[in-house]
C-alpha cells in the first residue's frame, strides 16, 4: 500500500465524524443511567432520614447486630446491605451515606456489596448464559460476606 | 418538612457527584464498545479461559454484568465457548464485574477504590483458578 492510501486510511480513522455519535451515545447514556440512579436515590435517602428519626433503624441495628459484627460493620448498615442485595447499588449507597460511617466500614460495605448486588436482576442475567445461575448466586452471597469477614481482620491487623 | 428538604437536597448533591463520574464511564464505555472486537489476547488462559471467551470478560470486568449483559450473552452464545468455560467466565465476573463505576461511586461516599480494587481481583482469580484446577468440571485440558 502507498503511503498516500495510508494517509488516507488515518484520516478517516481520526476524523471527528466517527467519533461524533459515540460520543454521544456515551452522553445520553450517561444522562439516563444518571437519572435512573437519582429516581432511587432521592426517594431511599429521604425514606431513610425518616427511619432514622422514627428509631425503626435502631430495631433493625440490633437485631443484626451480632452478625454485623463479625464483618466489623455496625448494624444498621444491614439496611444497606440488604438495599444492595435485593434492590441495586444506588439504593444501598442512597442507604449508606446517611448513616455516616467511617472510612473502614464504607470500604467493607463497599467491598461486600461490590461482589453480591442487583441479584434478582443480575441472577437473570446470569441465567441467559446458561450456565447455573442459582449456584453463581451462592458463591457470590457466601464469597461477599466471607470477603467482609476477612478484610476486617486484615484491615484489623493493619490498624 | 425540614428532615425532606435537607434529605432531598443531600440526595439530589450524591446524585450530581454520581453524575460527573457516570458520565466519562459511559463515554468511554461506547468508545470501549467499537474497540474490543480486537481484543483476542489469550491472556486469561492460566484461568481456562481463551481467546473467544476474552470479549464477554474483559466487558464484564469494565461494564459489568447489568449493562455488559447484551454482549455478554451474545458472545458466549456465538462463540465456541464450552461450558465449563462459560461458567469460570461467569465465575469470574460474580466477584469481579464492573469495577470501574463500582468502585468510584463508593469511593464517592469515602471507601478506599485501591482496596476494593485489589481485593476482588485477587478473589476472582484464586477462584477462579481453584475451580479451573480441581476436577469439577473434569481435567483442565491441556
Amino acid at each position: 500500500m502507498t503511503g498516500a492510501a495510508y494517509s488516507v486510511i488515518i484520516y478517516q480513522r481520526i476524523k471527528m465524524d466517527n467519533y461524533l455519535p459515540v460520543l454521544r451515545r456515551g452522553f445520553i447514556n450517561g444522562v439516563s443511567i444518571t437519572f435512573t440512579m437519582a429516581k432511587v436515590i432521592v426517594p431511599f435517602y429521604i425514606v431513610i432520614e425518616f427511619i432514622k428519626k422514627t428509631g425503626f433503624i435502631a430495631v433493625i441495628s440490633d437485631f443484626f447486630k451480632p452478625f454485623m459484627q463479625l464483618i466489623g460493620l455496625p448494624g444498621e448498615a444491614a439496611l444497606g446491605l440488604m438495599a444492595g442485595y435485593f434492590i441495586n447499588l444506588y439504593a444501598a449507597i442512597a442507604v449508606i451515606a446517611p448513616l455516616e460511617l467511617s472510612s473502614k466500614d464504607i470500604t467493607i460495605a463497599a467491598l461486600i456489596l461490590g461482589i453480591s448486588h442487583s441479584l434478582p436482576l443480575e441472577t437473570a442475567v446470569t441465567k441467559q448464559t446458561g450456565v447455573n445461575a442459582w449456584l453463581l448466586m451462592s458463591v457470590r452471597v457466601f464469597f461477599s460476606l466471607l470477603s467482609g469477614v476477612i478484610l476486617n481482620v486484615i484491615w484489623k491487623l493493619f490498624s | 418538612m425540614e428532615t425532606v428538604l435537607v434529605a432531598l437536597k443531600d440526595s439530589l448533591i450524591l446524585s450530581v457527584k454520581l453524575f460527573f463520574i457516570i458520565l466519562p464511564l459511559s463515554i468511554f464505555y461506547e468508545f470501549l464498545k467499537g474497540r474490543d472486537s480486537k481484543l483476542t489476547k489469550r491472556r486469561f488462559a492460566f484461568l481456562g479461559i481463551s481467546g473467544s471467551g476474552f470479549i464477554p470478560l474483559v466487558t464484564g470486568i469494565i461494564i459489568g454484568l447489568t449493562y455488559g449483559a447484551g454482549v455478554i450473552i451474545h458472545s458466549i452464545r456465538t462463540s465456541n465457548v464450552g461450558k465449563k468455560e462459560a461458567f469460570l467466565i461467569l465465575l469470574f465476573l460474580s466477584i469481579c464485574h464492573a469495577i470501574i463505576e463500582d468502585t468510584l461511586i463508593f469511593v464517592v461516599i469515602g471507601a478506599n477504590g485501591i482496596i476494593l480494587i485489589a481485593f476482588r481481583f485477587a478473589l476472582a482469580i484464586i477462584l477462579t483458578y481453584i475451580i479451573y484446577r480441581s476436577r469439577i468440571f473434569g481435567t483442565p485440558e491441556e
